[in-house]
């Protein structure tokens, strides 16, 4: 299969997982692999009427299904989180995204689910 | 029955709007945001003598053209004699060039158009106009034309009552679909407004409102329905009020433009009615509407008190009506959407 024959049905069999989870249409309006100049890579998928309560009530779920989302596209799973809306519970993505060395520093340093106000960790594989 | 039709605001876009249809009585379009900016997102910000090359070809096909600057909010630049006279020779070369009408929201503007030019003063939409009270407010401001705030359009007594109070003219928004009695639409256009308009604009991370709007219809699709957008096949029932529609959706391609003009020039459209509604085109992929379930539904809404809990008819009509889709690409299926779980 080409990447985005990946992709698309990577988006769909996740969508179909968080609507039966959740009981509501949750619109994945887009997934995207993305590489940075930096170094980081990893795939973000735009959500719609994902709120950050579905996350902390189900997060053992949504990180299985995220996991093995990502897993069947080949990015290792070791950095799984949210991008929120500030302030908010509105969910605008869920993100896989294997971290440089640089970035790495920068999450590694936090701790928390949130160490900004825009990110919920949903997974981080802490480096020896 | 008078057509106002979007135009995204370049040649080949109304070139192509103009010979795709003739029930076009008339285009509107953004102007320049460094003047007054407006309430919506934009895909184009023509200048005056890509606005005058426009104008002029509209009127060789007999259409009018009108230029909307209905910014909600201008931080009270306006007010300042600077921003006066940025306005002021901006109106006076719109007049010039020949425009036909002008939509704006701030009454300010309102008053300095009727007082000072010959184009038809068009209250816009984001002036909230909703009842008889303020419709006669605006028209003694020197209003030609109000747009009624779209939150009334299935409350016909006040539709009526605004008709039978004001001598000018109206022109009712036939697809916008915000939320009924939306909390966020004053903050929205605001935003917009200072998005779209004169700088300083604000770098912002996300549209909150926007995501919040989608999140609410995806937890309660029977927001969907309570939206009071009006069917192709229902304009008839609003024909005592005006005959004059404009259809909302300066952000679409031609083709979802013409789409529109043809379902409300025939008074019928065959398909899914997300089609049709502006505000929420990212949710087209998301519920499949049939519109010919939606037969009759008016008939309800003509007698509704709009007291929901009490009620339930959208809620029902939602049940019956709403249809999720499910995969993608060749592969997608219709899934009644069944009872609505409220999630609230």
């Amino acid at each position: 299969m080409s990447m985005t024959q990946e992709l698309l049905k990577a988006r769909t069999s996740l969508e179909n997982n968080l609507r039966e989870l959740l009981g509501i249409p949750v619109f994945l309006i887009e997934m995207d692999a993305f590489a940075l100049p930096c170094g980081c890579g990893g795939v973000t998928i735009n959500t719609r009427g994902l709120q950050l309560d579905d996350l902390e009530i189900f997060e053992e779920h949504i990180l299985k299904y995220l996991t093995d989302t990502v897993t069947s596209l080949e990015i290792e799973p070791s950095f799984l989180f949210a991008r929120l809306i500030p302030g908010t519970a509105e969910v605008a993505s869920i993100n896989a995204r294997i971290l440089c060395s640089s970035c790495y520093m920068d999450f590694g340093r936090g701790s928390g689910k949130q160490p900004r106000p825009d990110i919920y960790i949903m997974r981080f594989d802490r480096r020896e | 029955m008078k057509l106002y039709v979007p135009h995204v605001g370049h040649f080949e876009g109304l070139e192509e709007l103009l010979n795709g249809s003739d029930n076009i009585y008339a285009v509107y379009m953004a102007g320049s945001p460094d003047y007054i900016g407006t309430g919506r997102t934009n895909l184009s910000a023509p200048k005056l003598d890509e606005i005058a090359e426009q104008t002029e070809y509209a009127h060789s096909k007999g259409v009018k053209m009108e230029v909307v600057l209905n910014s909600s909010c201008m931080g009270g630049q306006q007010l300042t004699p600077e921003g006066y006279r940025a306005i002021d020779w901006y109106f006076d070369k719109l007049n010039t060039i020949g425009i036909d009408s002008i939509t704006v929201a701030d009454p300010y503007i309102v008053e300095m158009l009727a007082k000072d030019y010959d184009m038809d003063v068009v209250v816009s939409v984001l002036s909230f106009v909703d009842t008889p009270q303020k419709a006669e407010f605006y028209e003694q401001l020197g209003a030609t034309t109000i747009v009624v705030d779209p939150a009334v359009n299935r409350h016909f007594d006040k539709l009526e009552a605004i008709r039978d109070t004001v001598s000018c003219k109206l022109k009712l928004l036939v697809n916008e679909a915000c939320l009924y009695q939306c909390p966020f639409r004053y903050a929205h256009f605001n935003f917009f407004s200072h998005a779209n308009g004169p700088g300083p604009k604000p770098n912002v991370l996300d549209d909150y409102y926007y995501y919040k709007c989608l999140s609410l219809r995806i937890k309660d699709p029977q927001q969907i329905i309570k939206s009071p957008w009006i069917r192709p096949e229902d304009l008839k029932e609003y024909k005592h009020i005006t005959d004059t529609f404009k259809i909302g959706g300066r952000t679409h391609f031609v083709n979802w433009i013409l789409n529109n003009v043809e379902a409300y020039a025939n008074e019928r459209y065959d398909g899914n009615l997300m089609d049709l509604l502006d505000s929420i085109k990212d949710l087209k992929d998301t519920f499949y509407i049939p519109n010919s379930e939606l037969d009759g539904a008016i008939e309800q809404w003509k007698k509704c008190d709009k007291v929901c809990h009490k009620c339930g008819y959208c809620k029902r009509l939602a049940e019956k009506a709403i249809y999720t889709y499910s995969g993608s690409g060749d592969d997608i299926r219709k899934i009644p959407l069944g009872p609505v779980g409220d999630r609230k």
